[in-house]
């Protein structure tokens, strides 16, 4: 099968949200020895690419999002320990730190965003939910990421985003070390008034905001 | 803590139409081969969630004399503070389903969650409601903390009428119960007929974009 072919099914794959034949599909390029990170680039991203089109344009809704998201961290899981294997890496958009803030258990607009991040070629370490403030900065710093992403679903726990803006103040890492913010409660004018970098209404918003705020 | 008048209950129905949940999903708006995919999983998963669910709940009447006298109980005779959960056993499941990369899946165990202790919530509104009634009251709607103008703080004052930890229910610092899956709730007895009595509670919350309101926005005039 000619290579552009196999990129347009692995595209395909994803936009459908076929986990087999993303699977399958990646197995292929594996067996075809293809360089691996084209076969990201150009079969598997655009897919994902289209997915946030086509729910931007209302024609995709949440549960189709979050197939095609799976499929896509499918797809990445075989591929990755084989670049590995031979001595590569995939190159990523970007690393973050992401969890729910101290006293807040809510986790599941985390992961979602998490998820989507994920499938969009960012490299996410989820600290997952009630998670204190100065793990966020301290695993940011020990993990060299450029993002944290910070998760609030009450008012009563949203400060939490501003402490850890705080914190990064104190330690002069603020700048160095972007901070995007979300939740129900959140606005973007509590994000800006906080001075977080970036605030993510959803998942796919809170994408756009990472990739502008890797390349600012 | 009086042990007086705390009543439990462990009877409550919970069933979720499959329909119902695809729409809170998102596909409300959309006929297409997407849907009955999703109709199929939800249907597949319903058994299994179902076993993961112990409704339970409590409540207590007590008179207004008792209250912390916040307006919210203002003109009312007796105040029925109420708190239930389904458990925490789906959203446990839930949370390792999205771990383990099935997220669609996470997400079904989740939102049926909601909607569960949503219908034990009704049921104990009505239970009290009936009470109210038998006992020459008019009842209020039910109404939670964190609404409108009483604080989510308020939280506090409820936990300390009810043994929330009896049905496994604990208070964090930030007010927010554990299991997520759980509700606190007051209603008002009156002895006199009220006003919007029937209303939801959507008529009193102005997030518009709300995917659950089922009442218009209010205008601000």
């Amino acid at each position: 099968m000619r290579v552009e072919n196999l990129y347009k099914k692995m595209e395909k794959s994803i936009i459908e949200g076929n986990k087999e034949e993303a699977e399958r599909l990646a197995r292929e390029a594996i067996a075809q020895r293809l360089d691996l990170n084209e076969v990201i680039n150009k079969g598997f991203v655009p897919g994902i690419l289209e997915v946030g089109r086509l729910w931007e344009e209302g024609e995709y809704f949440l549960p189709e999002l979050l197939t095609s998201a799976e499929c896509m961290k499918s797809a990445m899981s075989i591929l990755e320990p084989e670049l590995i294997k031979s001595g590569n890496k995939r190159k990523t958009e970007g690393k973050v730190v992401i969890g729910t803030v101290e006293g807040d258990i809510h986790d599941i607009g985390k992961n979602l965003v998490a998820a989507m991040l994920t499938a969009n070629g960012f490299e996410v370490i989820d600290l997952g939910a009630d998670v204190p403030l100065n793990m966020f900065v301290d695993k940011a710093v020990q993990e060299d990421a450029n993002i944290i992403c910070l998760s609030a679903l009450l008012t009563t726990t949203m400060i939490g985003q501003k402490k850890v803006i705080d914190i990064l103040k104190l330690k002069s890492l603020k700048g160095k070390i972007k901070v995007m913010v979300g939740g129900a409660p959140v606005t973007k004018e509590w994000a800006e008034r906080i001075g977080a970098d970036g605030y993510g209404e959803n998942a796919i918003e809170a994408v756009k905001i990472a990739k502008y705020l890797m390349n600012r | 803590m009086q042990r007086m008048n705390i009543i439990k209950i462990n009877e409550f129905i919970v069933d979720i139409n499959p329909d119902d949940l695809i729409r809170i999903l998102g596909l409300k708006r959309k006929k297409s081969s997407k849907k009955e995919e999703l109709k199929k999983l939800v249907i597949k998963e319903i058994p299994e969630i179902k076993k993961l669910i112990k409704p339970r709940g409590i409540y207590r009447i007590i008179d207004y004399e008792e209250t912390n006298r916040h307006p919210i109980f203002n003109n009312a005779k007796k105040v029925a503070l109420a708190i239930c959960t389904i458990g925490p056993e789906l959203e446990r499941k839930s949370s390792e389903l999205m771990r383990k990369n099935q997220i669609l899946r996470g997400l079904i165990y989740d939102t049926y969650g909601s909607e569960a202790v949503e219908q034990v919530a009704c049921q104990l509104d009505r239970i009290i409601s009936n009470k109210a009634r038998k006992m020459g009251f008019w009842p209020s709607k039910r109404f939670s903390p964190g609404y409108g103008k009483w604080r989510i703080e308020e939280q506090a004052f409820i936990f300390k009428v009810l043994p929330g930890e009896e049905i496994g229910i604990r208070l964090k610092s930030s007010y927010m119960m554990e299991p997520r899956k759980s509700i606190s709730f007051r209603i008002n007895f009156y002895s006199e007929p009220i006003q919007n009595s029937k209303k939801s509670m959507c008529s009193e919350c102005e997030m518009k974009n709300c995917p659950f309101r089922n009442e218009p926005v209010k205008s601000k005039v």
